[in-house]
């Protein structure tokens, strides 16, 4: 089976650059699905989960991205992503109290940080996906 | 004429001068190389983002909103001009030359009309210009320490400076930086920011619609712009400090290589003067016992 090859990077560093069998990320209009020989598509991301399958559909990580950008052509998808955390290393009680301090804060910026902070924590509380 | 004491001091002082000097120089050649790998590692993430904006741009039609970041406010009567220096000195050159380019620059700006503001980033800067322009200081960033902050504290940078261009604060914003050519070499270098400069991404454009069809865009290709366009502010002042971060430590390994041979070479010179003067002294000691028992 044909693999594409994929980047997860932030701006301070690569964090994951491989060929896998599967990715899907979280497009700003809804999750993508991308195989080998995907069409040309960019699109901007929203806070949430990407996750990375090798060949036979097994899930190799997941990362937790704040938002960005995927660029896919049929060999390559290479995703730009502000913050990018493992989510096996997320905490949920230190996850929980950051947003229970930004609820009372308010602003355009916290309100920010809220929605990515509960997406994070959705990120770890969901486990569809996990088989494909 | 100094006496022999004094001179064994003088080798002593210098000698310790040179052992700190080339302390720091290690401490420089240990950070240059840690500062070039983050500098190296940031390198993919905008270049991609480069590639990304480039290929966007020419759907950048209205100038409305963010868009403005692109095609600029329809001005260029207020600049505000960005200065990146190092936190601390002892780095030969790499502080005053920025400070005497900015200032050059906005000597120049002003001798066409414009108005001009400053937004140091460095204590270096920020200390030369609040002697020398201290009101036209809006705000100066000091103690980044960027190779353990990271990309936050760019984001700090460019939010400021987002805002105030969408207040209308300014039209035209340069950076003065030094651009790290290698590591004994760094050139002053001033990159317009925005808006956006796009003389260059223009070319790669053409290059990039020569060898690649065309993307779908998902949503649009306007709202992918205007999430960009502000991420790519931050990014390009990310490699900005970066870089700076890099060329600094650069510097300062030179000029401590530098400052360490010449104690070595001052080291010996007094040496020399100290086995001179040990000798002569002898030898008048010599004569007074000589002529001493010759008088007897």
């Amino acid at each position: 089976m044909a693999t594409i090859s994929f980047d997860l990077v932030s701006p301070e560093n690569l964090v994951f650059n491989d060929e896998v069998g599967t990715v899907i990320v979280p497009g700003k209009d809804g999750d993508l699905g991308i195989l080998p020989g995907h069409s040309k598509v960019m699109s901007s991301l929203r806070p949430g989960r990407v996750m990375v399958y090798s060949e036979d559909k097994n899930l190799i990580k997941s990362f937790f991205v704040s938002g960005g950008f995927v660029e896919i052509n049929p060999e390559k998808c290479i995703v730009l992503a502000e913050s990018v955390v493992e989510v096996n290393s997320l905490e949920k009680t230190s996850i929980e109290k950051e947003i229970q301090e930004l609820e009372n804060k308010e602003g355009k910026e916290s309100e920010e940080q809220l929605s990515a902070a509960k997406a994070k924590l959705e990120a770890i509380n969901v486990n569809y996906y996990d088989k494909i | 004429m100094p006496s022999l004491k004094d001179i064994k001091t003088q080798i002593n002082s210098v000698g310790s001068t040179k052992k700190i000097t080339s302390a720091m120089k290690m401490v420089a050649a240990s950070k240059l190389r840690r500062s070039q790998e983050k500098a190296e590692a940031a390198r993919p993430y905008s270049s991609r983002l480069e590639e990304m904006l480039s290929s966007l741009a020419s759907s950048a039609a209205s100038g409305e909103g963010v868009i403005k970041l692109l095609t600029g406010t329809g001005n260029d009567q207020n600049y505000i001009v960005v200065p990146v220096s190092a936190d601390r000195g002892l780095c030969g050159g790499f502080n005053s030359s920025i400070n005497r380019e900015t200032f050059k620059l906005v000597k120049s700006l002003e001798g066409n009309g414009k108005k001009v503001q400053l937004m140091p980033v460095g204590k270096k800067s920020r200390d030369f210009f609040n002697r020398v322009m201290k009101d036209q200081i809006i705000e100066s960033f000091v103690d980044l320490n960027i190779s353990s902050t990271g990309y936050e504290s760019a984001l700090n940078i460019s939010n400021k400076l987002q805002e105030l261009y969408f207040d209308g604060k300014f039209d035209k914003c340069i950076l003065v930086f030094n651009k790290f050519k290698s590591a004994i070499s760094q050139e002053v270098t001033q990159q317009q920011l925005i808006p956006l400069d796009v003389s260059n991404s223009e070319k790669e454009e053409e290059k990039e619609n020569s060898s690649n069809a065309i993307y779908d865009y998902e949503p649009d290709e306007e709202t992918i712009l205007k999430d960009l366009l502000p991420k790519n502010v931050s990014i390009q002042i990310f490699k900005v400090l970066l870089e700076s971060d890099a060329g600094e430590q650069g510097a300062r390994m030179a000029a401590m290589d530098n400052a360490t041979r010449n104690a070595g070479e001052m080291i010996d010179s007094l040496t020399l003067k100290y086995n001179r003067t040990r000798q002569a002294f002898i030898t008048k000691e010599l004569i007074e016992i000589i002529s001493g028992a010759e008088s007897i």
